[in-house]
Formats: C-alpha cells, sequence, structure tokens
C-alpha cells in the first residue's frame, strides 16, 4: 500500500533529521558564554578542580569530539545529568515533557473549541454581528501577551474571586499524586481511581488552559475564517447554491475543504507551543520542559538543553506524520 | 527543398513517481515549405503543442529528426542557438500570460530583437514596422498590456513574432481564447502578414473553421500520430479517416442549414496517453472498427497526390461519407446574408 | 402548490398559450461604480422561455450573458444587484421569494450547469455522493432510493460503468466526464428549466459534440426547457430553437432560429455572424474600424452606436425600442437591415 511505503520512507528520514537537529542545537548551545564547570563549583573553585571537572565533563577536548561523545550516549539512552537538579536529564523530562504535552493538548483542543465555530460563524455571513466578534477576537488574541493575560486571570480568579487554586504547580501539596504511567496527571489519576488528584489537577489546569487556549484560537480563528471564506466562494460552493443545497450543507462542505490548512496551522502552533509556552508555565510554576530548558541556557547547563530540543524534535517529526495522514485521509487527491 | 522537415518525431516523458510513460507524440513526419501553412489539428492530448514545442527546440525529442534549413535541431541547437535565432517565433494561445505585465509595449515587441546585435535605431524603426504592419497605433505602445483587451495583446504578440522577421512562426491555438469579433481579426491579420511576409506558419489548433480559412495543408492528430494529412479544401470535403470525419461534424457552423451529417458517429473520449491502444488509436471509438483494426496499426497508405491516410477502411468511409464542401456551401449562404445592407460597390 | 415536490416535470404543460415559463421583464442589474455614471450591467431585459423551448442567449465576454443566467437564479455575482424588473417563473415574481424558497427553488425547478465541469464538484465528496446531496435536498429520497436514483441518473448521461463511477471522485473524471456528472446533478430532480453557462466551452470538439446532443435529447424528451448561454453563435445555430444576441447588457435581437439566421436584423447580430465569414470584404464592412480597440458603450443612445457601421446622428442620443420584424422576431435598432 502506498501509504505504509510512504511513512517507512519518511521514518528513513528521521535519523539524519533528528543528528541534524542536535548538531545545529549543540553548536548554538556552546557558542552562548559560560563556563559549567565555574557555575558548578561557584566563586570559591580553584583552578585545579576547575580543571579536574572540566576534564570529567569532557569539556578539555574539541567541540566535535564532544558532539560525537554525546551522540554516542545518546545512542545508548543517556542523555546525561543536568547540574541543577544533579538528576539524569530522562527522569526529568519524563516528569516535565508530559507537564508540558498535558497542558499545550488541552489549550489547542480548547483553542480549536473557540476558533473554528467562531471562523466559521464569521466566514458565513461577512457584515454580521458574528463577523465582528471574530475580527474582534483575532485582534485581540494577536496583540495580548500571553503571560500578561495569565496574570489578569490569576488576579481575577485566585486573587480577587478566590475560585482558583493557587498558581503554584500542577497539584496542592496536600494531594498524594497518583503513579506516574504516562505522565499525565489527569490520565494518571483516572487510572489510579484518585479521584481526589483527579478534581484538583483538573482545577490547576483551569487557568493556564484558559490563557494559551484563548491566545491561540487567534490564529485558528483567523486561518479557518480566511480559507472557509475562499472555499465558499470557489466555483464548487457556488455550484452547490445554485443546486439549492441547504446553507449548512455548503458550509460544511467549504469547513471540510478548508480543513487542510487548519490542520496545517494546529500542527505548527503545537511544536511552537512545546517550547513557547515557557513564560504562562513559568506564571503558573507549572515545572514544565520548556521552563526546564530555559533554565539550562540560562546557566550554561547543556544537557537539559539538548534533551529538551531531542525530545521536541521527536514530537514535531510526529506530529508532521499525523499531520500527513490526516490529509491522505481528508484529501482524497493526495491518496 | 522544403523550409522544415520533421521526420519520425517522437516524445515520450516520464510519469511522475512511477516507470510508465506519457506517449505524447508517436511518430509524426511532415514538412512546411516557404510561405505556407500548414495546420496542426487536433484535441487535446493530441500532441500538436509539444510537437510546437520540439521545434522550437524547447525540449529534446526522444526520438525523430527536425531539420530547419537545412540545420538539424535539438541537442545543442535551439531558437535561442545563434544561427536560428529570429527565424522561428511562437505565438502564444494565452496572450495575457505570454505578455510580461511589467513591460511596455514597445518593449515587449522588441525583446527578440535584443540578441540579435542590432543598434538602438535598427531596433526602434523594426518595431514601429511590426506594431504598424499588425495594426497597433504608435501612441499605444508605450501602454501596459494590461491596458489594452484581448485581441489587441494578441496583435502584440503577433508583432513580437514578426519583428525579428521569422521564416516559421508557430501559432498555438493563436485564437481560441478570445471573443469572436477579435478572432475573426486575427485571422485576417495572419492571413495578410503571410501575403505581405511570405513567412511560413505551423498553426497549431482545433478551430475548424480558422484552419478552414488559414492553412494551406492540414494534418490531423489523435493521441501524437497523423492519422490523415493533406491538402485543407480536399481534406475538409472528402476526409478519409473516421477521426476527421467525428471532427468535422463536430464543427457547428452559424447556420442551421449546413452541418456535416454522418452515421459515423466517434463514441466516448480519448484514452489515456498512458495506456495506448495496440493497434490503431481510434479502435475503442471508433464505429467501423473491426478485427485487424484492434490487432495490427493501419499503415500510412496515399489515397491521392499528397493525402495520406492511416486507416484499413479509408474506401468505406470515403464511400459514407459525400463529397460535399460545407464550408463552402457556408461560405456561400453567409457571402447572401451577409451582403444584404452593403453599399454594392463595397461586396 | 408552488412549493411542493414536482417530481414530473412538464405534467402542468397544458398550460395555456402565452404563459411562459419563464419571464423576464425589465430587468435591470447595476454594479455600484465609482465615479461617472456607466451603463448597469443589464439594462431593461425582457425575455422569455416557454415550456419544453430551448433557447440560445449569445454575447461575447463582458455581454452580460452570465448575469442575466444568474439572475434567473435571483443570484447575480457580488457585489452587483437587481436594481429594477421583475423575473416571473411559472408566474411566481422570484423577486419576492425569501432565501428558503428560493433555495427549494434551485436545483428543482430551476438548474444550472456552467463551465469548468471539474471546478464546479467539490473535490472531497465523490459523484454519487454530490448526486446525493441534491437529492436529499429536493426529495423525499432516503439511502437507498438515493443511491438508485443516482445511478440511474449516470445511466441516462451516459457514463459507462455507473457502478463504479458513482464512488470516483471529481479529480478521477476526464473533463467530459464530469460535464456529464454536473449534468446528472442538474438533472437530478426533473427541473422545469435548465440554465447552460458556456457549459460545453471547455470541452473537447467531438466530446462538446456528444455533450451536446444529450443535453438537448435529455432536455426534450423530459419537456424541460433549456437556456443555452455562449459566446459560441453555432451551438445557437444547431440547437436551439429560438436565439437572442446580447450586447452591453441588452437584448439586441431575439427571434426564432431560421428567421434569425436568414434574416439578421441587428448590425451587431451581422457582425458577430460575420466572424465565420471567409469574404474578407464583407467581414471588414461589418467590423469597421477596431483597430484603436473596442469602444466602450455609451451612456446614452444605442449601445451599439460606437462599434456599428451604419450609425447615425439619432443613434448617439436616443436608445431605440424594441420593435418586432417577424412573428417573435424583434431586434432594437434605428436602422435595421433590411432584405
Amino acid at each position: 500500500m502506498h501509504l505504509l511505503a510512504y511513512i517507512g520512507r519518511r521514518l528513513l528520514f528521521v535519523i539524519p533529521q533528528l543528528l541534524g537537529i542536535l548538531f545545529v542545537s549543540f553548536m548554538l548551545v556552546k557558542l552562548i558564554p559560560g563556563d559549567p564547570a565555574v557555575m558548578m563549583l561557584g566563586p570559591f573553585a580553584t583552578e585545579d578542580g576547575l580543571a579536574k571537572l572540566r576534564a570529567e565533563l569532557g569539556l578539555d577536548r574539541s567541540i566535535l569530539e564532544q558532539f560525537g561523545i554525546y551522540v554516542m550516549r545518546v545512542l545508548e539512552g543517556d542523555l546525561g545529568t543536568s547540574w541543577q537538579t544533579t538528576m539524569p536529564v530522562t527522569s526529568d523530562l519524563a516528569q516535565r515533557f508530559p507537564a508540558t504535552l498535558e497542558l499545550v493538548t488541552l489549550s489547542l483542543a480548547l483553542a480549536l473549541l473557540i476558533g473554528i465555530p467562531l471562523g466559521v460563524a464569521g466566514a458565513k455571513n461577512n457584515s454580521g454581528i458574528l463577523r465582528k466578534i471574530a475580527d474582534y477576537y483575532g485582534l485581540m488574541a494577536g496583540s495580548l501577551p500571553d503571560f500578561w493575560f495569565a496574570l489578569v486571570l490569576i488576579f481575577v480568579f485566585y486573587t480577587m474571586l478566590g475560585v482558583a487554586p493557587a498558581p503554584l504547580g500542577r497539584l496542592d501539596f496536600v494531594i498524594i499524586p497518583p503513579d506516574p504511567v504516562t505522565g499525565s496527571l489527569l490520565i494518571d489519576s483516572i487510572i489510579a481511581g484518585n479521584w481526589a488528584a483527579l478534581r484538583n489537577a483538573a482545577g490547576h489546569l483551569v487557568l493556564p488552559v484558559l490563557t494559551l487556549g484563548i491566545i491561540n484560537a487567534g490564529p485558528i480563528l483567523k486561518m479557518t475564517q480566511s480559507t472557509t471564506e475562499r472555499m465558499l466562494q470557489s466555483d464548487f460552493s457556488r455550484y452547490a447554491e445554485m443546486c439549492g443545497l441547504p446553507r449548512h450543507v455548503v458550509v460544511r462542505n467549504a469547513l471540510r475543504n478548508a480543513l487542510p490548512s487548519i490542520v496545517t496551522i494546529v500542527s505548527v502552533l503545537y511544536g511552537f507551543l512545546i517550547g513557547g509556552a515557557v513564560l504562562v508555565e513559568i506564571v503558573f510554576s507549572w515545572g514544565g520542559a520548556g521552563q526546564y530548558a530555559v533554565q539550562g541556557v540560562l546557566n550554561s547547563d547543556l544537557n537539559p538543553v539538548l534533551g529538551f530540543v531531542l525530545y521536541s524534535a521527536i514530537l514535531s517529526l510526529v506530529i508532521y506524520l499525523i499531520v500527513d495522514l490526516l490529509y491522505f485521509i481528508i484529501d482524497p487527491r493526495t491518496r | 527543398m522544403s523550409l522544415l522537415s520533421v521526420e519520425d518525431l517522437v516524445q515520450t516523458f516520464p510519469v511522475a513517481g512511477s516507470r510508465a510513460l506519457v506517449r505524447a507524440v508517436n511518430g509524426v513526419s511532415f514538412t512546411l515549405a516557404r510561405g505556407e501553412t500548414l495546420a496542426l489539428v487536433g484535441e487535446s492530448g493530441s500532441g500538436k503543442t509539444t510537437i510546437g514545442r520540439c521545434l522550437l527546440g524547447l525540449i529534446t525529442p526522444s526520438g525523430g529528426r527536425i531539420v530547419f534549413n537545412g540545420m538539424e535541431m535539438g541537442g545543442k541547437r535551439s531558437v535561442r542557438s545563434p544561427e536560428i535565432r529570429g527565424k522561428l517565433q511562437l505565438v502564444f494561445q494565452e496572450p495575457s500570460e505570454s505578455l510580461d505585465p511589467r513591460m511596455r509595449l514597445h518593449e515587449i515587441i522588441e525583446e527578440p530583437l535584443r540578441a540579435l546585435g542590432l543598434d538602438r535605431l535598427e531596433r526602434e524603426r523594426l518595431v514601429k514596422e511590426a506594431a504598424r504592419r499588425v495594426g497597433l497605433p504608435e501612441w499605444l505602445l508605450t501602454s501596459y498590456p494590461a491596458e489594452i483587451s484581448m485581441g489587441l495583446q494578441q496583435r502584440v504578440g503577433i508583432a513580437r513574432a514578426i519583428v525579428s522577421k521569422p521564416e516559421i512562426i508557430v501559432l498555438d491555438e493563436p485564437t481560441s481564447a478570445l471573443d469572436p469579433t477579435a478572432r475573426a481579426e486575427i485571422i485576417d491579420l495572419l492571413i495578410r502578414l503571410q501575403r505581405e511576409l511570405g513567412t511560413a506558419y505551423l498553426f497549431i489548433s482545433h478551430d475548424l473553421s480558422a484552419v478552414r480559412q488559414l492553412s494551406h495543408r492540414l494534418a490531423v492528430l489523435y493521441l501524437g500520430m497523423i492519422v490523415e494529412q493533406g491538402e485543407s479544401a480536399a481534406l475538409f470535403s472528402q476526409p478519409g479517416h473516421p477521426y476527421t470525419v467525428g471532427l468535422l461534424s463536430s464543427v457547428l457552423l452559424p447556420n442551421p442549414k449546413i452541418k456535416r451529417l454522418t452515421q459515423l458517429k466517434l463514441a466516448g473520449e480519448i484514452p489515456s496517453p498512458i495506456d495506448l491502444p495496440k493497434a490503431c488509436f481510434l479502435a475503442g471509438r471508433c464505429p467501423l472498427a473491426e478485427e485487424r483494426c484492434r490487432a495490427v496499426m493501419p499503415p500510412v497508405e496515399t489515397v491521392a497526390p499528397g493525402h495520406i491516410v492511416r486507416c484499413y477502411r479509408t474506401d468505406e468511409v470515403m464511400r459514407m461519407e459525400q463529397a460535399v464542401d460545407y464550408f463552402g456551401q457556408f461560405q456561400a449562404e453567409s457571402d447572401r446574408i451577409l451582403g444584404a445592407g452593403v453599399p454594392r460597390d463595397m461586396r | 402548490m408552488s412549493g411542493s415536490p414536482n417530481m414530473s416535470a412538464g405534467t402542468e404543460g397544458s398550460a395555456a398559450k402565452g404563459d411562459p415559463l419563464l419571464q423576464i421583464i425589465g430587468l435591470t442589474v447595476e454594479f455600484p461604480q465609482f465615479g461617472a455614471a456607466s451603463r448597469p450591467a443589464l439594462n431593461n431585459v425582457d425575455f422569455s422561455i416557454a415550456r419544453g423551448e430551448v433557447v440560445g442567449l449569445v454575447g461575447e465576454s463582458g455581454s452580460g450573458k452570465t448575469t442575466l443566467a444568474r439572475s434567473i437564479m435571483q443570484l447575480v455575482p457580488e457585489p452587483g444587484y437587481i436594481s429594477g424588473g421583475r423575473v416571473l417563473f411559472e408566474g411566481r415574481d422570484l423577486g419576492t421569494l425569501g432565501p428558503s424558497e428560493l433555495r427549494q427553488l434551485r436545483g428543482r425547478e430551476i438548474s444550472m450547469i456552467i463551465s469548468n465541469p471539474r471546478g464546479e464538484l467539490d473535490p472531497l465528496q465523490t459523484v454519487g455522493n454530490q448526486i446525493g446531496n441534491v437529492l436529499r435536498a429536493h426529495t423525499p429520497l432516503d439511502g437507498a432510493g438515493i443511491r438508485a436514483r443516482a445511478l440511474e441518473l449516470l445511466r441516462q448521461v451516459s457514463i459507462p460503468a455507473p457502478e463504479r463511477r458513482i464512488n470516483a471522485y471529481p479529480h478521477e473524471l476526464s473533463g467530459g466526464m464530469a460535464q456529464r456528472v454536473v449534468m446528472a446533478i442538474a438533472l437530478a430532480c426533473s427541473p422545469k428549466l435548465v440554465v447552460s453557462d458556456d457549459a460545453t466551452s471547455g470541452l473537447d470538439v467531438t466530446v462538446q459534440a456528444q455533450v451536446l446532443e444529450l443535453m438537448r435529447d435529455l432536455v426534450t424528451g423530459f419537456g424541460t426547457s433549456l437556456l443555452f448561454v455562449t459566446r459560441d453563435i453555432g451551438i445557437t445555430a444547431h440547437y436551439c430553437d429560438r436565439v437572442a444576441v446580447i450586447y452591453a447588457g441588452e437584448i439586441v435581437e431575439e427571434g426564432p432560429r431560421d428567421a434569425f439566421f436568414e434574416n439578421p436584423r441587428h448590425p451587431y447580430s451581422i457582425l458577430l455572424l460575420s466572424a465565420f465569414a471567409q469574404n474578407e470584404r464583407l467581414r471588414r464592412y461589418w467590423l469597421g474600424d477596431t483597430t484603436a480597440g473596442a469602444s466602450r458603450a455609451r451612456e446614452q443612445g444605442c449601445p451599439f452606436a460606437n462599434r456599428c457601421v451604419r450609425v447615425q446622428d439619432r443613434c448617439r442620443v436616443e436608445n431605440p425600442e424594441r420593435r418586432e420584424f417577424g412573428r417573435g422576431h424583434f431586434a432594437k435598432c434605428h436602422y435595421p437591415v433590411e432584405r
């Protein structure tokens, strides 16, 4: 079958792609000024101690050699340790990456729920009140910084109304977390039957998901509106109009034709938000992957950064594969 | 010696993502003499545009020879080569797409002269002369293509083609995008230019009434093969190939009394040029097809001097189709109808 | 009565004479223009189609023929709007109908076939689905019934192997096949009027001939009326009962086919016909001197005055009235051609 052959071919390209991405990020991080040995040993370190640590870390070798060593270890499944957390990067990311994924996935689901109906409504009547709402929404969401919006939400719902939990992580300290299986607190709580944790984790998700969902609905709305509008003006929609098809059928078919563009923008947003949600993660002390990587960059802690890049790259490649599959399902011309 | 001769031209294109080939041109031979018009007639997929491109050397043929003025085309030699530059020109189907929208009309017409090493004054003189010949007023030449009608755009395309005084102009459906009145003007213009300049035309078209007006000889293409070739007038009144009959009877002349009636009705549509029929390409659509038509490709036969047909059953076709000059009848009728109201001295 | 589904078109064909199926009275369509006033896209058009009649409407691009075709369905291309006149279909003024009543009418009683058949079909839906959409919208048929009817329609428009083609997507069809599918959609609900808007212009000549013949046979077989909107006057000569010529938004001549082609009255009709003539002297006479570019229609007077070889002073100031020259043969010209 065409599809399987296609997937196979795609997967073949994944390894060189990953190597390339790793190499570029390795070099970029190395370009950042700052000596990890100095950072680790603090201001009272001796020259001797520094030299010893550098040798231990392999920092005295050439940059290409260092990269080679890193790649060899990655192949063995070892992403190194973070000197900040003193934990292996794999176990850090096992905790933090799902936290970010859970946040971003739910946020995009919300963004889709807002963006698509509003976009379609805007495309349907290009003068009505819904169109105005859609236009203003697009403008607002495009111009509001997400971290500021997060702060406003915290101020209103936590400080003033007191209905939201404190913006301090994914779970209250008093709640016993479920055993990690997938890393997603919601799913793990359900697996464990831990309803208290489920309720609490869901509560903590509300504000950050609202923040990212409402902001990122903007581009989805814009894309849905403009593409659906174009499809509604295309020959086949006009012809459907001439055939007297009910308006909702015409709009539904136009939306279906607009889906590939929407899928594309969602996939781009998804890949972007894995790292791009970092400001919101900081505001909510989320302990997500983006936050982890940024701290790594700031403290010349190379391994977390590279680990994050590797995970995100793999995720992006998976997302693009899924996107291709979706195109395949939506559009018979690609089959 | 003929100006241009094409011998057994073959052109195939690979199909993306498979080992199959699109067989666009399958062994086409013809000649073109000085000052003559040969029409290549066929529907989409007949390979007529591909032949035009091969002639200009824009693509290298997969097989066969094209000899222009004693020089073989293809390989390194194309319209861009110094010895051919300016001698072969092309007029496109869509004038709006073939004219650079950012250039003024006189710059567009001048384009072919740039490579010829003429000085500015000479170029200016030639541009003005070409514009005058196609009936473009001088004041219009500083306009941009978007500012003029389609008919005028096509005149610009023709001016660009004649400015370098070519020996052959390939006309790739020059009238099919135009409204009827603009079309008529372009046909008149082309006939007049040939009379004045003696240029040979290779007229690629599916507009048979334009073909009848313009061309001296006619080659009917079907799936990249010439199925019939001959003098225009003879072929129009007495076609020998079922496909030619089908084409001619599809022509809708604007007179309800004049139409080629025939029992030879073609069924279906042109098959894909990827899976060509084994023997006669028309066998699947032809009402006269019999066993041998599906088994072995019919040979080329000469039915009259200069008139060749590739069909086993030409005799039957000619017996079934009375020799009637429908176009001539139509012209006589239209002279009568259009003559009303015209002052006697102008008829 | 008027809104009920009518699967057997033509049963009302016993209607009294002089009661045309479609009657357009003084229809004017305008497009908002900046600056100087210009002529409307359609100017005071009177036009009618009888039951079972095949009418040709000929005009060049920009003549308003497509606007007229779409105005019949009350679908004037934006930003144009109907600024005057009425469209009566079986005596009903379509301008007074609401959106849902119009939707009931479109595709069921009046259907349309436009050119570029592959663009008209939704690329993501199968042929069967698209025929089904129309049947679902306008008939009480359900799943199995829809499929049976769709197959029947595909067979009627001579599509080979309909059982296979019903599951095909538009990109898998040739231009001629796609045009046949569009015809199947147009005929799905046995409409009383089919409008073909240059439907065959993109097809190869032998395929065009097949499609035109099919269209005429199907339509006359069901007693449906057919309006051929085209720029090819040859089509009207061979497939229509009556011919109307439109120029700059006005129907300048209209008549029974044979009368029109034997004795065209309006200089523009003759110009159109002369485009196919080989006699260059005659052609040059009727074409006039157009090397300076086709002049736009004037704001007042006859719309053709600027291009007409027979123009007189009167033509430039006074737009001629519609006059009858023979039975059903009308022209709008101060100085029509006499034989």
